[in-house]
C-alpha cells in the first residue's frame, strides 16, 4: 500500500531502496507460492455468486464466501493489489448481509468478482 | 536494539510476509504461531518483546487469544497488536476494550509495518 508510505529522510534513502528491491523481490516469489491459493478463493466466490444469482445459496457456502472475501481483502493489497482488497472488501459485505440481495446487488456482485478474478490472474505489477 | 516479535496467524501467506518484512527493514528476530492455541504456547515460551495477533482465526478466534495472553502471569505484560481486515467502527471499540496496544489493518504495507508497530508501541530506534 503505497499511499500509506512516510516520505524516507535523506539519510535513510539508500537503505530504504535497498530493503525496497529486496521486500520487493520476496513477495513476488512468495506472490508466486500463493497465487494459487488466492485463485481458488476467487473462484469460490465466483461460485458462491452463481449461486447466489440462481437463488441456490446456503448458510454453509455463504460463510465460506464471507471468510474467503475476508481474507483476500487482507492480503490483496499487501501483494500490490490494492484495488483487488477494496473489490474483495465489497464481496464480503455483499456476502455477509442478513437480508436476501436484489438484482442490482447480484449485477454488481458478478461486475466485481468478475474484475477481482481478472485482477488475480493477471497479477501484481512488479514497477508498482 | 534487536526486538522480538511473536506473529500469530492462520493465514500462511500473511506470516511470511510479516516476517519477511519485520527481518529484513528492521532486522528483528521473529517467531511465528498458526492458531490460537500455538500463540499462548509461544508467547509463555518465547517471551517476545510484542505480539502481532490476527483477529479472525478458526477455533480460537484473536480476541479470545488476547483475553488468555492478558489472563496470564507469563504473558500479561506482553503488548498486543490486533492485526485484522476489519474496518467497522463497532470492532474498533470492542478490541480497544479488550486491551490491545493498538490496532494495524490489512492489507499492510511491508515495507512500514515494522515503523507502525514501533510508532504504536512508544519504539524508538536504538532502544
Amino acid at each position: 500500500m503505497p499511499s500509506d508510505k512516510t516520505a524516507p529522510t535523506a539519510a535513510s534513502l539508500p537503505e530504504e531502496q535497498s530493503n525496497e528491491q529486496k521486500m520487493q523481490s520476496m513477495i513476488s516469489a512468495l506472490w508466486e507460492r500463493s497465487r494459487h491459493t488466492v485463485a481458488e478463493r476467487a473462484r469460490l466466490l465466483q461460485n458462491a455468486g452463481e449461486l447466489w444469482n440462481e437463488n441456490r445459496l446456503d448458510t454453509a457456502t455463504k460463510l465460506r464466501a464471507v471468510d474467503s472475501a475476508h481474507k483476500l481483502a487482507g492480503v490483496l493489497g499487501t501483494f500490490g493489489l490494492p484495488r483487488g482488497t477494496d473489490l474483495a472488501r465489497e464481496a464480503e459485505g455483499l456476502f455477509g448481509q442478513s437480508t436476501p440481495p436484489d438484482k442490482a446487488e447480484i449485477e454488481r456482485l458478478q461486475v466485481l468478482l468478475a474484475e477481482l478474478t481478472r485482477l488475480i490472474d493477471r497479477g501484481p505489477n512488479p514497477t508498482v | 536494539m534487536t526486538r522480538r516479535i511473536l506473529i500469530i496467524d492462520d493465514e500462511d501467506d500473511i506470516r511470511q510476509v510479516a516476517a519477511m518484512s519485520l527481518e529484513t527493514v528492521a532486522g528483528w528476530d521473529v517467531v511465528l504461531a498458526n492458531s490460537g492455541k500455538q500463540g499462548i504456547e509461544r508467547a509463555s515460551a518465547e517471551q517476545p518483546d510484542a505480539i502481532l495477533l490476527d483477529v479472525m482465526m478458526p477455533e480460537m478466534d484473536g480476541p479470545t487469544t488476547l483475553l488468555k495472553l492478558k489472563a496470564s502471569g507469563m504473558t500479561s505484560h506482553i503488548p498486543v497488536l490486533l492485526l485484522t481486515a476489519k474496518v467497522q467502527g463497532p470492532d474498533q471499540r470492542k478490541f480497544a476494550e479488550l486491551g490491545v496496544a493498538a490496532t494495524l489493518f490489512k492489507p499492510f504495507d511491508p515495507l512500514t509495518l515494522a515503523r507502525q508497530i514501533s510508532a504504536a508501541l512508544g519504539w524508538k530506534e536504538g532502544d
